[in-house]
């Protein structure tokens, strides 16, 4: 088994100690499948066990284990080591506030993600005797994409509308309400559209497309919120013609 | 190292019951390749103006006369707007093949009960429309239609 | 202002994205002819040439040729209005943006208005 060792810059920050972030460098042996967390984890156990960092399933589908390596949102579960040189940077996930070290403030998110009301809206309750709901394969691809998010927040990361305005709903949050109002089974697109044109505006999205570029899960957000602009100008246009409150 | 984010970026509802760190922007900005060509995306927004102004320039004096129309042709020969034009040529391309190229995707599954073509096929409508009205638009201004 | 704006944001969309699509396909015409074939000699503008005075008001004064001139000089600006607002935004400009967005809109709005007097008035 090949020994290279490998240099790990990483932030760290003691709300209790430190003024502000600083970095620690830890210089450990390496192995050639193993992938950043790998590495992580190996500096927690091994080196420095005041390191705190935020991973769990080490498959890429939880949404833990976000982070910037070398200034880019990776899932490192599923970042190779290898891919990297002699030094690698490892910060918290970007536009976060960072609680201690590698873990961020998640609040913010969990705030936007249950303001797009990512639920099964109904206008009318169906009775028991009429069955589940009925969704033909045709139409379950209308949203299936979208609904692959692990919440891994790493699109949150890359978006430059994310950094700069404090408001934006952010990718995530509009692809699961686009993935509601996208499914058969919901009757709830007019409030959600509501939403999307309010404080949140799904239209501050600049299409950088770098939430799409980072996405672990291919669930292409940039797809989602574009074509949730498409359906919020339609929503406005017909509600030039047709008042809400036109219809029940 | 990375520049600070917007003081409020991800901000809790509340705060937390510890001091936070602020959020930063990735160190990656704005070096990252792909971050420059969307930098360069939203300054090609000056060229649009620009030319927008320039046209309006130009149709203006078209409405003056036929001296004021020779007047504003030939200065379109001049050194500083051959390079605006070329300028705004590389940009104008450069724009249709990234806003091309992001198009497709941006059509949602349904509105209603219309579907939009598979995306591979909006996009060459893309080009089609491109190519072909800018053929028709030369032809028509280089003397060749009408 | 910022209430304002978010009303009108689906509009501004709208001109913006035909200014990225109808300014984007109308330009690249107009600028390989007179950006390139008008200085390289290939088109001319003197009396009996393709871009004469005769032959460019009489194109430019027939209903189609109002409406395609309206669209490719006031449709550039909103793509332009709309961009320069997100670059702005992009360089820790939010608190500002109830100001750059009512300059830059504005502009355009103007830009527009011009547009059809100078179509109008053909």
């Amino acid at each position: 088994m090949s020994d290279a060792t490998k240099k790990f810059v990483i932030t760290r920050f003691d709300p209790d100690r430190d003024e502000g972030p600083r970095t620690q460098e830890y210089e450990i042996p390496v192995q050639s499948d193993w992938k950043v967390l790998d590495a992580i984890n190996f500096i927690k156990d091994e080196i420095d066990g005041s390191l705190s960092h935020r991973w769990s399933c080490r498959m890429a589908v939880c949404g833990s284990c976000g982070m910037m390596v070398n200034g880019e949102p990776k899932l490192t579960c599923k970042t190779a080591l290898s891919t990297y040189g002699d030094t690698v940077t490892i910060e918290p996930l970007a536009n976060f506030p960072t609680i201690r070290d590698l873990v961020v403030e998640m609040d913010g998110f969990m705030d936007k993600f249950k303001s797009v009301k990512p639920f099964i809206i109904v206008a009318k309750e169906r009775a028991v005797e009429e069955g589940t709901h009925r969704q033909s394969p045709e139409e379950l691809q209308d949203f299936k994409q979208f609904s692959m998010c692990i919440n891994c927040m790493l699109c949150y990361s890359a978006c430059p509308v994310v950094a700069n305005e404090p408001e934006f709903l952010g990718p995530a949050a509009i692809a699961l309400g686009h993935r509601y109002n996208m499914d058969s089974r919901d009757d709830g697109a007019d409030e959600r559209n509501e939403i999307f044109r309010g404080e949140g505006t799904v239209f501050s999205c600049s299409y950088a497309n770098e939430c799409s570029e980072v996405c672990p899960k291919n669930v292409d957000p940039a797809a989602a919120v574009n074509q949730a602009k498409f359906n919020a100008v339609v929503d406005w246009a017909t509600g030039l013609i047709l008042p809400r409150g036109g219809e029940e | 190292m990375s520049g600070a984010a917007h003081p409020d970026a991800m901000a809790p509802p509340q705060p937390g019951r510890t001091r936070t760190a602020p959020p930063r922007k990735p160190s990656s900005w704005p070096a990252h390749p792909r971050m420059r060509v969307y930098t360069l995306f939203g300054l090609t927004g000056v060229v649009y103006f620009a030319m927008g102004f320039v046209l309006l320039y130009v149709f203006w004096q078209l409405g003056k006369g036929d001296a004021a129309w020779m007047s504003v042709m030939a200065s379109m020969t001049s050194p500083f707007f051959i390079a605006f034009h070329v300028l705004s040529l590389i940009s104008v391309v450069f724009v249709g093949v990234r806003f091309f190229r992001l198009f497709p995707k941006s059509q949602p599954a349904k509105i209603g009960p219309a579907k939009p073509p598979p995306q591979p096929v909006i996009l060459a409508m893309l080009y089609a429309v491109w190519i072909g009205l800018t053929g028709l638009f030369v032809a028509i201004l280089a003397g060749g239609l009408f | 202002m910022k209430h304002l704006l978010l009303r009108l944001e689906p509009l501004i969309w709208l001109l913006f994205g035909q200014g990225i699509l109808i300014g984007t396909i109308f330009l690249t015409g107009w600028l390989l002819v007179v950006g390139i074939a008008l200085p390289l000699g290939w088109v001319g503008f003197e009396p009996g040439q393709a871009l004469d005075y005769q032959r460019s008001y009489a194109l430019s004064s027939t209903v189609i040729g109002r409406l395609i001139l309206l669209a490719l000089i006031a449709l550039p600006m909103w793509k332009g209005a709309h961009h320069l607002r997100h670059l702005s935004i992009d360089h820790g400009g939010a608190d500002r943006d109830a100001a750059v967005a009512l300059s830059l809109y504005g502009l355009a709005a103007l830009g527009s208005i011009a547009a059809i007097v100078a179509v109008v008035r053909l």
